[in-house]
């Protein structure tokens, strides 16, 4: 934990495993995988471990998904499941036999029996004539959900990504990597792109059919959004075929701005500057009632590593002063960015524990904390009003979407129960 | 909503509009042979958990206590995640943290490290230390781990603060049972390693709720106050998972109410133990009985009139203590209740699913209302639940004219496709994880059970007791009418 003040930059200690016996906010490598892959449509999600596994990853951002599992029991564990994951493999396939692969996650349970289960997946690939792929995620092998962001991704990469033939390229496609599609976040930025004669062919992973990803290399640009886990994407796509990419930020209208600004001038097109300023002026006249009441309230932000840098910034727009940014998991990239945008003597910090959190609503004040979930309920104990992010209700990508974060925020802020709450 | 088509699998109804088209136009019928779950290896839709979150549920209703899970992070996020869901309380759980080193040293380190670093930063009086898959397949050896932290404890921080941490070891192996069982297995290692002696004996009552919400264990002190019983509530979450927003609050943050230390350590001494869910508290009940001779009172889950008769003959029994005539008022209440709506519920079919003793419990519960049910489902297998339901169904035989279908240890796909074969059915009762089979049947759901996450205030509202059981009921008639009658236009009472 470090708090900026006005000499050289500092960071936090980040990349680091967590400390045994504190309340971490951290998830494990399967929770990684699901929040990634979740949303997959066309394909089958089989977990191969205890049925706690396939229970709890069914939710994924609030969402229920289908969630296979092959429910290993003590006798599993004593003598292997490999037959019983082959025979899982096939019932499902022959109940979905639209899916066009079956993904099999692996779990604590059989990363430590060391479970061979490349094995029934080859061969029960060759039985179904599909793809049977591994997700590597015992949720011990890395030392936060990060680690399983990249499994998932290094694991589309192999498998999914770019396998649908030569690459020709079609006309005015672009793949967002790493957007989730949170309350309608794509169909915001895909209204914009749309603006510039674009279509979104795949979006990592809110919106990714097998056969969209298949395609996904004869895309003209990839845009990333959420750089976690877009890079990697990018990097790769880049080196294995050539695709561009560019790395811009949805959230906040100064952000949207040169997000289109840039992809416009990629594509050649022309007007955009109308378009943007007309947009600009909409946003702000909504959004001025609700500034007013922001002004000079302080946030914290507690989330994902990648959009803290981003949502400083629009927090920053709405007129707040950024008090803590810390996030669960975070690379040092990801810090430096948000340190540029908070205020001095405003919290940095990696890996908070709840108690370390509670501490800092004490100690920061903000008047407002946004993260996720597990943390709602503590602010809310200690007096603080609180914004789960990823969202909750409506986008806050784009221009209608920071309308819709500075109602939200407003009406959090100014909500009259806090007033009863310390009365 | 009503849906115009069959959803696409796997993609939620929000998503529908993006992807209209079946990946494959082609109808596959689903193959009958695959629908059983006894006769295949896949789970669909499980409803139940793996047994660390139960033993958590219970460690969390215990005075100033902190479940320590040994296993990797996931292990602890998802149940905190889920507890936040369900009370909208936040939950302190500590993880060990397994990473690479732990799968391959064992969890030795995790654990006396993990013990120190968690007593020094939030000072509970209690930890509850959870096992998991991962641990259970390492074969760490908790109670010698335990020994050590305890040790190491003793150096830092002095033996006579050490002394006051009571560390309870909980064995709960993922890939057995279900959370019902950990939860079980909670109560009876609390009872096994704290209530040691019994050197005094006293007219207090034992009472293992099992996983019931905070408002049926206030229901339950409710009558248990109202006859003048002095109770110990093991596992009481009535006020540690529904605490009042009351800022500024100390840190590390505790809340208010759960079962202290030094109740636990005199339930050896009542003069019974009653568990309401059969289980879930049993053996807790049962280890009492055995070592101490206290008797064991188990079930019947008190859910309705005939079942909260015999939790009241019960404890007057044990206790020699009347029921008063309050109690017996609000037991006319609620009859009078049933007949009032009785022409709304009366051979109403509905369909029952969740753990085993709500399922039997509200079985019963439904038969007395007149209702038929159509299909019980336990999403954990249970011999307490195949007999409890087979009592119920041969007490109530008028209603029925074909025996309901009993899944004993089924997953909600086998459920969900039995109910589409029924030519008729009026209502669901269970967890939030049906709403979805609810949908898409069009037949209204009333939540209860284990878990509600999608709607606020169930928490809160018993179902247990007289009084609990005239709040569900309106809940059932309410949905009966909601359904058959949206618009009063049509139709008032």
């Amino acid at each position: 934990m470090v708090v900026k003040g006005r000499g050289h930059q500092v960071l936090p200690d980040c990349s680091r495993p967590t400390l045994p016996g504190v309340v971490s906010e951290r998830a494990c490598v399967f929770y990684g995988a699901r929040w990634m892959l979740a949303a997959v449509p066309d394909v089958i999600h089989l977990v191969h471990g205890p049925v706690g596994c396939a229970y709890y990853g069914r939710t994924v951002r609030r969402k229920s998904y289908r969630l296979l599992s092959t429910g290993l029991d003590e006798r599993d564990i004593v003598f292997g499941a490999g037959d019983k994951l082959f025979d899982a493999i096939m019932e499902a396939a022959a109940r979905y036999p639209e899916a066009r692969a079956v993904l099999v996650y692996a779990t604590c349970a059989v990363g430590l029996t060391g479970e061979d289960i490349l094995r029934a997946c080859k061969r029960a690939a060759g039985k179904i004539g599909r793809k049977v792929v591994p997700v590597n995620s015992p949720g011990f092998c890395g030392q936060s959900q990060a680690a399983g962001h990249d499994i998932a991704a290094a694991m589309l990469l192999e498998h999914f990504i770019g396998t649908g033939g030569k690459r020709e390229l079609i006309d005015n496609a672009v793949n967002i990597l790493g957007e989730f599609d949170i309350q309608g976040d794509l169909n915001e930025i895909e209204d914009l792109l749309s603006q510039l004669g674009l279509k979104v062919n795949c979006a990592f992973s809110g919106r990714a059919s097998t056969s969209a990803m298949a395609d996904a290399h004869r895309v003209r640009l990839n845009i990333i959004h959420c750089r976690r886990t877009g890079q990697t994407l990018a990097d790769a796509m880049r080196e294995r075929f050539g695709t561009p990419y560019l790395k811009v930020s949805f959230f906040g209208p100064a952000e949207t701005t040169s997000a289109i600004k840039v992809i416009g001038k990629f594509f050649g097109v022309a007007r955009v500057e109308e378009f943007i300023s007309r947009a600009n002026q909409k946003a702000e006249s909504e959004a001025a009632p609700f500034l007013q009441q922001l002004a000079g309230k302080r946030v914290a932000l507690f989330f994902g590593a990648s959009r803290i840098g981003s949502m400083a910034k629009v927090f920053g727009e709405l007129g707040m002063e950024v008090v803590m940014a810390g996030s669960q998991y975070g690379c040092r990239g990801d810090y430096q960015e948000a340190e540029a945008k908070v205020a001095n003597g405003a919290v940095l910090i990696d890996d908070a524990h709840d108690k370390e959190l509670a501490e800092l609503m004490r100690k920061q004040r903000p008047h407002l904390l946004v993260g996720g979930t597990k943390e709602k309920y503590l602010a809310h104990k200690m007096g603080v009003p609180f914004l789960v992010f990823p969202q909750e209700m409506g986008p806050f990508a784009g221009f209608r979407g920071f309308v819709n974060l500075a109602r939200q925020t407003a009406g959090l802020v100014s909500g009259p129960v806090w007033r009863l709450a310390h009365g | 909503m009503k849906l115009t088509e069959i959803p696409v699998d796997g993609i939620p109804y929000d998503h529908l509009r993006i992807e209209k088209i079946p990946v494959t136009p082609a109808f596959a019928p689903r193959d009958p042979e695959l629908l059983p779950a006894s006769s295949r290896v896949l789970v669909v839709n499980p409803d139940r958990i793996c047994m660390p979150i139960g033993a958590m549920w219970a460690v969390l209703g215990i005075h100033r206590a902190i479940p320590f899970v040994q296993g990797a992070q996931g292990c602890t996020t998802y149940a905190r995640y889920t507890f936040s869901r369900i009370f909208k309380e936040p939950a302190t759980i500590a993880t060990a943290s397994f990473h690479e080193d732990a799968a391959v040293f064992g969890g030795r380190m995790n654990l006396v490290e993990g013990l120190r670093n968690l007593v020094v930063r939030y000072w509970p009086e209690v930890i509850g230390v959870v096992t998991t898959c991962s641990s259970e397949i390492m074969g760490d050896d908790m109670t010698s781990f335990i020994g050590e932290a305890r040790m190491k404890l003793q150096a830092e921080i002095g033996p006579e603060r050490t002394e006051q941490i009571a560390i309870v070891p909980i064995n709960t192996p993922s890939f057995a049972g279900s959370h019902v069982e950990g939860y079980d297995r909670a109560a009876k290692a609390f009872v096994q390693s704290l209530a040691t002696d019994r050197d005094a004996p006293t007219n207090r009552v034992n009472i293992i709720p099992g996983l019931f919400y905070p408002g049926d264990i206030r229901e339950i002190k409710h009558i248990l106050q109202e006859m003048g019983i002095e109770s110990t509530v093991l596992f009481d979450i009535s006020d540690t998972l529904d605490a009042p927003l009351e800022p500024p609050q100390s840190i590390p943050y505790y809340p208010p109410g759960g079962t202290h230390v030094a109740e636990i350590k005199g339930m050896a001494n009542a003069a019974a133990t009653f568990a309401l869910q059969l289980d879930a508290g049993g053996s807790g009940a049962r280890y009492l009985e055995r070592k101490f001779g206290v008797p064991a009172v188990v079930g019947p889950v008190p859910v309705g009139v005939v079942a909260t008769d015999t939790l009241l003959q019960n404890l007057g029994k044990a206790t020699g203590c009347a029921t008063s005539p309050a109690l017996r008022a609000e037991r006319g209440r609620l009859v009078d209740a049933m007949a009032d709506t009785f022409h709304h519920t009366m051979m109403k079919r509905v369909a029952v699913f969740g753990d085993p003793d709500y399922v039997s419990g509200i079985t019963r519960f439904v038969c007395e209302l007149g209702m038929t049910p159509v299909a019980v489902s336990a999403g954990t297998e249970s011999k307490n639940f195949a007999a409890a339901v087979e009592t119920v169904f041969s007490e109530y035989q008028s209603l029925f004219l074909d025996p309901p279908k009993v899944f004993n240890g089924s997953d909600l796909f086998e459920f969900e496709e039995y109910l589409k074969t029924l030519p008729r059915l009026d209502l669901i009762i269970g967890n939030s994880k049906g709403v979805d089979i609810a949908r898409e049947l069009e037949v209204p759901i009333v939540r209860a059970g284990f878990p509600i996450y999608d709607r606020f205030g169930y928490q809160k509202r018993p179902i247990v007791g007289y009084r609990g059981a005239e709040l569900f009921l309106y809940e059932i008639a309410n949905a009966v009418l909601d359904h058959r009658y949206p618009d009063d236009r049509t139709q008032q009472l």
